[in-house]
């Protein structure tokens, strides 16, 4: 196993006419031996891009990139001693599973040839190899459940088998660091959700280092150790998942990270109130005023009678129940607000029923104005 | 969906017909190598009305023809057999092999100019053989070619615009994340090319091999260009041998009794290739 060190990494495509478009920019990023790293963001922001330089299938414009302290900026894929797992899983067709299991291993053995390895005496040292890589295949198949498909083609499994034969694949080499881009997306929900669990817990087992892409926030924050999240080709924050949820660096971060997304209403801060489109909220804190951004989650908000002291007034639009908890879309003077509700304090809304709304001030959080307008110390 | 008793008996009719027409020369070929000299000869001056059946087939014959040709007693035929075999067999690798590297280049390696380089390659298509053939027949003669079965032999090994084509769509169809999931495997180029590429370019590859079988093995005009001696000719060639030397035919029956046994490789080779062509149409089918 190995650390991973990106110092301003970027990557710079030539578009038509001398253009030039930077995909990434100026990465840092210090992933430790055994980390399970996750790249976070929309679609677009360069979380595949970085991933591909790290293993080597696209050249690194800018920057170095290190494993085990080594630069390996113009080393080969094959030379880095990293593993990939691809999207689609990219399994070779016209091989078996134990033969695609074992494709990483063959073409690493010393003796390549079975011919060239007998006529030069060393036929013995060949079976050696053989047999280790049997055993090998065996074992990781034993670890995935995979035994009883050893001999079927990719074609007649399902995709769930699928994509553990390809985890197959990466775990029989033994690599130095496992690369993983949106190897789930391809699954149903409940599927990836069991798969998920399965692959943290071999992170677990195998105490690998791995750098695993996703678009999907809740898969990042149940797999990452560290959580990189990226936007337009820049890290936005790069800390744990519960530092991310808890302590967003920006605006970005803070719509991104969390389902529902965190409420944002832009506005300015004046003695000791938060106001947006003349409507005012009492928000104790010690920033100066100023134009910026309120954030809250939907699980900080509050129901309230109409009109009461310090609320919002605002009509339900949507009630969504999802059995313990309830959902609720209000329209207000801030906009679209969502507030994420115990299901027995909301049983009596109805959509298109006025009502009003409080947020938690004490877990509220405060951005510069801008897309990605910086966390401001509440 | 359900035909009309008519609509049915109409289109077994047109089919009929239609395996008739294909099939009835070479039923009149088989027919002919089993007459006698004499019936024979009638056979081909139309003087002998169309029989369908030989009354009494001379089985002989084969055995006859294959005696007769070239100028050495079984000998003659061992040679044509020989050096037919060496040339398609060759031809055949060297158009796979050349035709699905090229392939394999234009449709996954960026290199500069290789969009122009590929139009210029589909360009050669539209040159017709003929136009070639004396400036090809001038650089052979300089190579010492001449009379040899190189000239045959070694362009296929510089590919074939047509099935560098084929190969440059199939490969091209490839997922991407294949060829980088053996890059990160360890393999190189050439090795994705062999060990990844050729095994999916199968049905390509059975059509390609197929088509140039049949083209070579029945190829007239290049061996009798480059080709002199008896002993250096091949089967289509060997042939012709059995024109007399005022260009009518003397042994009919013998002639087409080698004609006969020339095409059985390539009828076996079809049908025995015949199920990779279905299976290769219907994976392109359902590729989802």
């Amino acid at each position: 196993m190995a650390n991973v060190k990106l110092h301003k990494v970027g990557k710079v495509y030539e578009g038509p006419g001398g253009s030039q478009v930077r995909a990434v920019e100026a990465v840092d990023l210090a992933i430790a031996d055994g980390e399970f790293c996750v790249l976070v963001g929309p679609s677009g922001c360069g979380k595949s891009t970085t991933l591909r330089m790290i293993a080597g299938l696209e050249e690194i414009s800018e920057g170095t990139l290190e494993i085990d302290g080594a630069r390996v900026n113009d080393l080969p894929a094959k030379d880095r001693d990293i593993a990939f797992v691809f999207q689609n899983y990219a399994l070779y067709p016209h091989l078996t599973v134990a033969q695609n299991i074992a494709f990483g291993l063959e073409t690493r053995r010393a003796h390549r040839s079975a011919l060239v390895a007998a006529l030069s005496g060393a036929g013995a040292a060949r079976a050696e190899e053989s047999a280790k890589i049997d055993a090998r295949v065996a074992e990781v198949s034993r670890t995935l459940g995979l035994d009883a498909l050893l001999a079927r083609f990719p074609r007649e499994l399902s995709g769930g088998q699928r994509q553990r034969v390809a985890v197959g694949r990466a775990i029989a080499r033994d690599p130095k660091v496992f690369l993983f881009d949106e190897p789930l997306s391809n699954l149903d929900a409940r599927l990836r959700i069991e798969t998920r669990t399965e692959l943290r817990m071999l992170h677990r087992r195998l105490r690998a280092t791995i750098v695993y892409v996703t678009h999907d926030q809740e898969e990042a924050m149940t797999l990452a150790d560290r959580l990189v999240v990226m936007h337009k080709g820049k890290v936005q924050q790069n800390a744990g998942p519960q530092e991310c949820y808890e302590r967003p660096a920006n605006r970005f971060v803070a719509g991104f990270i969390g389902t529902p997304p965190m409420n944002i209403v832009d506005g300015r801060l004046a003695n000791g109130a938060f106001g947006a489109n003349g409507v005012h909220a009492p928000m104790p804190t010690r920033v100066s005023d100023r134009a910026c951004a309120l954030g809250f989650r939907p699980d900080r908000v509050r129901l309230a009678a109409p009109n009461s002291a310090g609320s919002v007034a605002a009509t339900i639009a949507a009630v969504e129940r999802l059995g313990d908890r309830t959902d609720i879309a209000l329209d207000s003077a801030w906009g679209r607000i969502v507030a994420r509700i115990d299901a027995d304090l909301a049983t009596g809304a109805r959509e298109g029923d006025a009502v009003g709304f409080t947020f938690d001030a004490a877990h509220a959080h405060l951005f510069e104005a801008g897309e990605c307008g910086a966390r401001i110390s509440v | 969906m359900k035909r009309s008793p008519l609509a049915n008996a109409i289109l077994w009719f047109v089919l009929i017909m239609g395996t008739a027409a294909f099939v009835f020369p070479l039923w009149w070929m088989t027919v002919v190598s089993l007459e006698t000299p004499e019936r024979a000869g009638a056979a081909i001056t139309g003087s002998g009305g169309v029989v369908l059946v030989p009354p009494s087939p001379q089985f002989h014959n084969y055995l006859d023809a294959i005696r007769e040709t070239g100028s050495k007693p079984w000998m003659g035929f061992v040679d044509a057999l020989a050096n037919s075999i060496v040339v398609t067999v060759l031809v055949v690798l060297g158009t796979v092999i050349s035709s699905s590297l090229v392939g394999y280049a234009f449709a996954r390696l960026r290199f500069r100019g290789s969009r122009a380089l590929f139009l210029v390659m589909l360009g050669t298509m539209m040159l017709p053989g003929q136009v070639t053939m004396i400036p090809l027949f001038l650089v052979f003669r300089q190579f010492g070619w001449i009379d040899t079965l190189m000239p045959l032999v070694v362009p296929a090994f510089f590919g074939n615009a047509f099935f560098i084509f084929m190969y440059r769509q199939f490969i091209a169809q490839i997922p991407e994340s294949l060829v980088e999931a053996a890059r990160v495997d360890g393999l190189g180029h050439l090795a994705i090319w062999w060990r990844i590429v050729l095994p999916l370019c199968r049905p390509v590859t059975a059509i390609c091999a197929v088509f140039t079988f049949i083209g070579t093995w029945n190829d007239f005009l290049a061996p009798l260009i480059y080709l002199h001696s008896d002993e250096k000719s091949t089967l289509a060639v060997a042939l012709n041998g059995f024109k007399n030397q005022y260009g009518g035919l003397d042994d009919v029956h013998l002639l087409m009794a080698l004609s006969v046994l020339t095409m059985i490789p390539c009828i076996v080779l079809f049908i025995a290739a015949q199920k990779t062509f279905v299976e290769g149409l219907a994976r392109g089918a359902v590729k989802g």
